[in-house]
């Protein structure tokens, strides 16, 4: 009797868990299976394992996307970006924090509003100051206008992770003869690694899958990130399913190897507040 | 001092990295490329072809032409009115949406008027495009737009939307495969004879409300004539006319016997012709296209394509069309010249009958019909009877069309009845002609 109350309870425990995974790793399983597929098939053959498997569509999606260049662009892009952003962030979090200046709240709230402002909203002036600054279609300008667009989150991320720091380790740095930047660097930003792991996994799955911003500003195709790889699988009323996902396969493959490095910053940062410091 | 000298290794890295990127970027840095005509397009499935039609170009020119290709065609849209705005439009380029968005680059002074190209030569350009699409990017004098009369797009191919059937279905229920329905009465009878042998009758993808509208507006056409439809939009007829709710009545009839594919007003055309390709529907409404699309879901499909089964016989039949592809040349581009030469190239019959056998499109030249695939030529067969409202004189209210074919969907699940939609219909348009 007693087992069977384990059991039941366990069932109960894990089911709705069970009922979430099956349902976010079922997405990824069709993605997978219907890359193996053909053309033909993939409208036909529902099951989840094809009959014969077509392993040559991630090849044909390779060269056919020109993957390649995009994947180096892509890698370039998300490293500076996010880096950008780290450290950026960080700084001005610090500051937003620590430090008094005139129109402090002010400053930070716009930060905030900024947030609010959909992307879309902002595509033709952001644009027209690329185009006067001389940094439409450079890969400057892209990073640029991408670490603006990662900002806002991060800093109030970090800030809110900032403001529960014990001032206690800061006096005690100052002691040891550190400045304000140095205890940026040797007190607030290893103690913040939790809260960063969250903004480096946040902002580099929105560097990664970003696409809308780079068409917008990019006009050369050398320029381009990964995901215009995938939109040449995608005509208006024909797309080629099998290697549109073998593509998509490729591309959440270097974004899942970060996630899982990463994951465990995820619940430390969610976390954070309670034991910080 | 280690932190200091940690710190600023960083900032140094970081500072040489965007150096090095602002460098590299810049090196690319021109919107314009000095020496090819840069042309901007949403159009993936061409891309191949423009490209090899590129490189034939450059072969007997010595002009370097660039296709660059930006997709989706929605973030398209927003690219060429960025570039407008920053006046970084290229050479050559596409402008997707209604008329009005044409004449607003038009009168912003981005466009080029290609009407003295087109009348070169005793009109020898012109006279090698069909009529229909070149006047889909034509302004008529005293058009509602305001802008200067002319002929502002050259198009590169065709579409038209009509039904199409499958032959084997047909037989499947007993008839005749080479005779489809002549008449709306007949398609009745046969969604009827369908259903009682338990096939899919019509699919569509109506949860596209462009195809609901421009289905119904056609069986307008048909049942009342052009002018009404016409006097209706300008506001000197009813929606609660007689003739309208006949045309709001064909949806009840078609929904009364069953002849319409489970769950059509939440459905995509994607999945429509899914639908259609794997023989789940008999009768499909689509664009010329889906020559392509049922090509690569089912290379086997045994279809035909067939005008609108008309209710009377009183006025004609007419089809939406449009252009598939246009192209407008930039006004103020030092290639402006060179642009127009290739794209008068691109649309003589020799590269028009290459993008046939490449895209499976209809051709916007009219000596290459001759060319093309058996079910693409049934609906090249009815290009004269093309209609778009990017050609009609006035242009019906957002808010009427969307509860027009709102209005439609609700017929369809039998939440409305016709005269019910009509009425609505009616009173909407009212109140915007009263503001």
């Amino acid at each position: 009797m007693e087992k069977i109350k384990r059991i039941l309870s366990e069932i109960s425990i894990h089911f709705l868990p069970i009922i979430v995974a099956v349902s976010c790793i079922f997405p990824l399983l069709w993605m997978l299976s219907s890359a193996l597929k053909t053309q033909q098939t993939v409208f036909k053959d529902m099951s989840l394992m094809p009959k014969v498997a077509h392993w040559e569509n991630f090849i044909i999606a390779w060269g056919k996307g020109g993957f390649s260049m995009y994947f180096l662009n892509s890698v370039l892009y998300t490293v500076l970006v996010v880096v950008g952003i780290v450290l950026i962030s960080s700084l001005a979090a610090f500051a937003f924090s620590r430090l008094d200046f005139p129109f402090k709240d002010f400053i930070f709230y716009v930060f905030l509003a900024a947030m609010m402002i959909p992307l879309p909203g902002s595509f033709v002036p952001l644009y027209v100051l690329l185009v006067k600054l001389g940094l439409a279609n450079t890969r400057v300008g892209y990073c640029f206008s991408m670490i603006n667009v990662g900002l806002s989150l991060s800093i109030y991320l970090l800030k809110t992770f900032f403001d529960k720091l014990p001032r206690d380790l800061e006096d005690a740095a100052r002691i040891d003869g550190c400045g304000r930047i140095g205890i940026w660097w040797h007190v607030a930003f290893p103690l913040a690694r939790p809260a960063i792991g969250v903004v480096t996994i946040y902002n580099t799955l929105n560097v990664w899958n970003e696409y809308i911003l780079a068409l917008i500003i990019l006009q050369s195709k050398n320029l381009m990130p990964l995901q215009r790889g995938l939109m040449v699988f995608q005509g208006a009323h024909i797309t080629e399913y099998p290697l549109l996902m073998a593509g998509i396969t490729i591309t959440i493959i270097p974004i899942l190897i970060v996630y899982l490095f990463l994951q465990k910053f995820i619940i430390k940062g969610l976390t954070a507040g309670a034991v910080v410091g | 001092m280690g932190f200091k000298k940690r710190g600023a290794a960083i900032c140094l890295v970081v500072l040489l990295s965007f150096v090095l990127i602002g460098n590299w970027g810049c090196s690319f840095n021109k919107i314009a490329d000095s020496d090819s005509v840069v042309i901007w397009h949403w159009m993936t499935d061409r891309e191949d072809a423009f490209n090899t039609l590129a490189a034939k170009y450059e072969e007997l020119t010595n002009t370097k032409i660039k296709f660059e290709l930006f997709t989706p065609s929605d973030v398209y849209s927003q690219k060429i009115i960025a570039s407008a705005q920053g006046k970084t439009l290229p050479d050559v380029f596409g402008i997707l949406g209604k008329k009005r968005d044409a004449a607003s680059f038009v009168k912003a002074g981005h466009v080029l008027d290609l009407t003295s190209y087109m009348n070169e030569d005793n009109d020898k350009w012109r006279s090698m495009i069909f009529d229909k699409a070149l006047s889909l990017g034509e302004f008529k004098p005293g058009n509602v737009f305001g802008v200067s009369a002319g002929v502002y797009a050259v198009p590169i191919d065709l579409m038209n939307v009509q039904m199409v059937y499958n032959k084997s279905l047909l037989k499947k229920a007993g008839l005749d495969p080479n005779r489809p329905p002549q008449s709306w009465n007949q398609f009745i009878e046969y969604l009827k004879k369908l259903r009682a042998n338990d096939i899919g009758g019509f699919a569509s993808g109506w949860a596209e409300t462009w195809l609901i509208d421009s289905f119904a507006l056609n069986y307008a056409f048909n049942i009342m004539g052009e002018d009404k439809v016409m006097a209706t939009i300008k506001g000197d007829a009813s929606y609660n006319d007689a003739d309208w709710i006949k045309v709001f009545k064909l949806f009840e009839e078609i929904r009364d016997v069953d002849g319409l594919v489970s769950g059509v007003v939440t459905m995509d055309n994607k999945y429509a012709e899914q639908l259609f390709s794997n023989e789940k529907a008999a009768f499909a409404y689509n664009g010329s296209w889906c020559v392509n699309v049922y090509k690569g879901m089912n290379p086997d499909l045994d279809y035909c394509a067939m005008m609108l089964p008309a209710v009377t016989r009183k006025n004609p039949m007419v089809i939406w069309g449009s252009a598939g592809a246009a192209f407008y040349v930039n006004k103020n581009s030092p290639k402006a010249e060179k642009a127009v030469e290739f794209l008068k190239w691109l649309t003589e019959e020799d590269q028009q009958v290459f993008l046939i056998e490449e895209t499976v499109n209809l051709p916007s030249n009219k000596k290459s019909l001759t060319k093309i695939p058996k079910v693409l030529s049934q609906f090249a067969d009815d290009l004269n009877s093309i209609t778009h409202p990017n050609i009609w004189p006035y242009e019906e209210s957002p808010r009427v069309t969307e509860t027009f074919d709102k209005g439609i969907q609700s017929i369809i699940i039998g939440e409305k009845t016709a005269e019910e939609v009509a009425a609505e219909v009616a009173r909407v348009k009212e109140k915007i002609l009263a503001k």
